[in-house]
């Protein structure tokens, strides 16, 4: 099978969109096809599959593929295919892992990269939204040409974004009622960090308060590391808004719980308290440069009939697991929530030693296979921890009460006190 | 598996109304704590303090170590009772195989026996009766040590047996202890207590050891302030957590996290190879790497009979061959996590030629990284350790500069006549202990810990000039 027809069939999935589950046989097809396209196209990965002693022809069951540890994107060229056909190499932000040379992901196709992500980002984000001012905690695809997310929303941008202009906050051109979706809704969005000097401050402010003046909904995006900045400007000078009901956050990287980032509870607290979105219109985003789809938390699934968003958010189209997740709301903000991904990805969870499937529940390392990355290498085992639930796995952070085992040093420390921590 | 009680306090404390709480891990290991609140840590304080007003400051320091070498004894004694329940909670609950846990007890308790203190003693102080009383000093004059009224101290929870000694430091510079132990080295403290009020009742009273989850919190800060010196083992995040909470007053022992590195030499790469790939895998399996002491990258002289990567191999044999003997523990899935990644990474970079990586697949989690012009970088433990080619052992000496700040151990082999400016250069990097390889794992009881003598860091001064 050669890259153009299974690109081909790929996209031909894709537009199906990201509602309707993939029978487990016509995934299970797909994925031996891609992975044999991958073993025979790309000599770094069919090197690591024969080390792990798996016979490409001989596998039967896709989750018998060795899946490659996402930090070899740092060793090599992953292309499966021909170096000069790649379309565009994303990297890592280059903090994990140490001094090491940054994760290099080389993507042939951009088009599958779009294809994969604007359906699942409409389905778990802007759900019965054709478009919405989106602002973006992040810097532009062009500031950052080689980070992913930036593409990502850039992509997001063109196909959702609302154009236009609202002109200068507290104008008295009157508010377009229609809201979100409505076709008059003026543009108000944009990315605004800088690459080096971080969070412009006055403009993101001035669109805030655009969408606050003209009560246009809006979707906010950004990194936790970003939205933990925010907030501490927020906080510093005591300036919160309460944006149009409607508006909505992605949030990306605050399910890591890392030792120095803030509590993922206590981020959205405060992103309710600076931004007055509350916690259920708030979605966590779990994607890394090594793949070209995305996970979401399905908290903004559209409600039923009315093409409305349900005042709490909820949806009920019938995710078996959508129902857990609500009911933990009384818990805390996040209790409760899991991440799924779309019908071509699907994701085991494995032993961190053996590398078999753990029982469901219990936590292991996430591993994923993505169609979507039909130029590279598909099947990916995170760093990332996890927990299989109905619907899909929840991400485990540092659990409570484990401390970090060994008095010898930790690399965060490390690298903190070479000056190149977090 | 049953919960273990992770409290000892003296017996004369009674709290009125203890609550306990129970804390589950992933790994079905499981421990019952006492909810003592700030205001149950300031009263637990305020006796200990009580203690060691009406008894230990004026029992004799033989009388201390009397009754530790009694304990230490019973613990290395097959026969007797405390052994036995040591060793039944040991390997289970610090997350280590049974035959580890033996190990480290066999070690750790060989040194709190009465010959070994001893040897720290005379050490420490020329004349070790300082801690009893005046004694003629320099000059004429007289001098007396003392450790203060009352220690706290914060233990890390990695190595068992770390805390004990801590523990034990402070009672022989007759300071009251409270002892918070790490989630992993509960078990060792909890006998040991248990074996002193056996041994020596009236010296027990001074010593409570309490368990409460993480290192922060309103009772971690209630005993810090409450404290005469805290001893605090942890990582930068945990030091910085009890500084910002100490009193000015009150003196901080911090015993942050260390790396330790071996050097081989040409000469250990002749016939001992195989040998010293036997000890440096003893040195990375002992504690399955949590150690200070334990080792992260091993430098290796080029140019030996045996070649840096065949080296690396038999390290690699070695290793497997230890799982027989001493095999791992579960492995933590942080640390599963991160070994994975190092795995496939290598894996590929020997698949494009760069180094070479020997593992235990599926069945351990040992991994041998051999890497020309590889960094320094801590490993992700369990048993994981680079090896790095050097074209003489002064590079590798260039190479340390990068560690400064957490050089500890370094196990040396085949140095020969070079073993002097070594370690003259290792001094200068701030490494405070330079040993063979095969004893890496256990510095003595009177190695100057992070470059303090143990006791002499405890203790104030009171000198007496002639002529009053």
């Amino acid at each position: 099978v050669t890259f153009l027809e299974l690109r081909k069939e790929l996209l031909a999935l894709f537009s199906l969109g990201v509602e309707d589950p993939l029978p487990d046989s016509d995934f299970n097809r797909l994925a031996l096809e891609v992975f044999r396209f991958q073993c025979l196209e790309n000599p770094g990965y069919r090197g690591f599959v024969a080390r792990r002693g798996a016979d490409p022809d001989a596998l039967s069951r896709w989750q018998d593929i060795p899946f490659l540890p996402a930090r070899a994107f740092k060793s090599a060229p992953l292309v499966s295919g021909s170096p000069l056909e790649v379309e565009r190499v994303f990297r890592t932000s280059g903090t994990t892992g140490g001094r090491e040379a940054r994760g290099e992901h080389y993507v042939r196709d951009l088009a599958l990269y779009r294809a994969s992500l604007l359906p699942n980002f409409q389905a778990h984000l802007l759900p019965g939204v054709e478009s919405v001012p989106i602002l973006c905690l992040l810097p532009s695809p062009e500031d950052a040409p080689d980070s992913s997310l930036s593409f990502m929303l850039g992509e997001v941008m063109d196909a959702f974004g609302a154009v236009g202009t609202w002109g200068p906050p507290g104008n008295a051109t009157p508010a377009p009622e229609e809201g979100v979706g409505g076709s008059s809704v003026q543009e108000g969005g944009g990315f605004y960090v800088h690459p080096t000097t971080g969070i412009e401050v006055q403009g993101f402010k001035e669109a805030l308060q655009r969408a606050v003046a003209h009560q246009v909904p809006v979707l906010l995006a950004g990194t936790a590391f970003a939205f933990v900045q925010w907030l501490e400007l927020a906080r510093n000078g005591a300036w919160w808004v309460r944006l149009p009901e409607g508006s909505r956050i992605m949030e990306t990287g605050g399910y890591k719980g890392r030792v120095r980032a803030l509590a993922r509870e206590d981020l959205y607290r405060g992103l309710t308290e600076a931004f007055g979105v509350p916690a259920y219109r708030i979605v966590s985003e779990y994607g890394m440069t090594e793949l070209l789809s995305q996970f979401y938390e399905p908290v903004l699934t559209l409600d039923g009939q009315t093409g409305d968003l349900g005042e709490d958010g909820v949806g009920g189209h019938g995710d078996p697991g959508w129902d857990q997740g609500r009911r933990h709301h009384g818990a805390g903000p996040v209790a409760g929530r899991f991440h799924r991904g779309p019908p071509w990805v699907r994701s085991r969870i494995v032993d961190p030693l053996t590398l078999g499937e753990v029982p469901d529940g219990t936590p292991g390392l996430l591993a994923h296979m993505d169609l979507a990355n039909l130029g590279s290498v598909s099947g990916v085992l995170t760093e990332d921890l996890g927990r299989r639930v109905p619907g899909g796995f929840q991400l485990v952070g540092r659990s409570q009460g484990a401390e970090p085992r060994g008095c010898s040093l930790a690399m965060e420390d490390f690298l903190h006190a070479l000056g190149e921590g977090p | 598996m049953s919960h273990l009680r992770a409290w000892h306090l003296p017996r004369g404390f009674v709290l009125a109304d203890l609550e306990l709480a129970t804390l589950h891990d992933s790994s079905q290991r499981s421990l019952k704590h006492p909810m003592l609140g700030d205001e149950g840590i300031r009263e637990l304080m305020t006796a200990l303090r009580r203690a060691r007003e009406e008894s230990l400051v004026g029992l004799p320091v033989a009388r201390v170590l009397g009754a530790v070498d009694r304990v230490a004894r019973r613990l290395l004694d097959s026969g007797d009772s405390l052994r036995r329940t040591a060793l039944t909670d040991l390997g289970p609950h610090a997350g280590l195989s049974n035959a580890m846990a033996e190990a480290i007890l066999d070690r750790m308790a060989h040194d709190w026996t009465g010959e070994r203190l001893k040897g720290l003693l005379e050490s420490e102080f020329p004349d070790p009766l300082v801690l009893d009383g005046f004694r003629p000093g320099p000059g004429g004059g007289m001098l007396r040590a003392l450790g203060p009224p009352l220690t706290f101290h914060l233990g890390a929870g990695t190595v068992p047996g770390v805390s004990v000694t801590s523990l034990v430091r402070a009672l022989l510079v007759k300071s009251s202890v409270l002892l918070k132990p790490g989630r992993d080295d509960v078990v060792l403290p909890m006998v040991f207590a248990r074996g002193l009020e056996e041994e020596d009742p009236v010296l027990s009273e001074s010593v409570a050891v309490v368990y409460w989850p993480g290192a922060g919190g309103a009772q971690s800060e209630a005993a810090i302030r409450g404290a005469d010196l805290v001893v605090a083992y942890g990582g930068d995040e945990t030091i910085r957590w009890v500084l910002e909470r100490l009193p000015p007053a009150t003196p901080l022992r911090a015993y942050r996290h260390r790396m330790g590195v071996g050097l081989l030499g040409r000469a250990a790469l002749g016939k001992e190879a195989r040998a010293s790939a036997a000890a440096a895998s003893r040195a990375v399996a002992m504690f399955d790497q949590r150690g200070c002491v334990s080792p992260h990258v091993l430098f290796v002289e080029e140019g030996g009979e045996t070649g840096p990567r065949e080296w690396a191999a038999l390290l690699a044999g070695a290793l497997k061959d230890l799982e027989a003997s001493l095999p791992a523990g579960p492995l933590p899935p942080e640390q599963g996590a991160a070994l994975q990644q190092l795995r496939g990474w290598a894996e590929l970079e020997e698949g494009a030629g760069r180094g070479a990586v020997y593992h235990g697949g599926p069945e351990a989690a040992w991994t041998v990284d051999f890497r020309p012009q590889g960094r320094l970088e801590p490993s992700c433990l369990a048993r994981t350790v680079r090896v790095i080619p050097v074209g003489d052992v002064a590079d590798a000496l260039a190479a340390l500069q990068g560690w400064k700040p957490y050089l500890q151990s370094v196990g040396v082999a085949g140095l020969e006549d070079r073993h002097e400016e070594v370690a003259e250069s290792l001094a200068l990097l701030g490494a405070s202990r330079i040993t063979p390889l095969e004893t890496m794992p256990w510095p003595p009881p009177w190695w100057h810990h992070d470059g303090e003598g143990p006791l002499r860091a405890l203790v104030r001064w009171t000198d007496v000039e002639p002529g009053i």
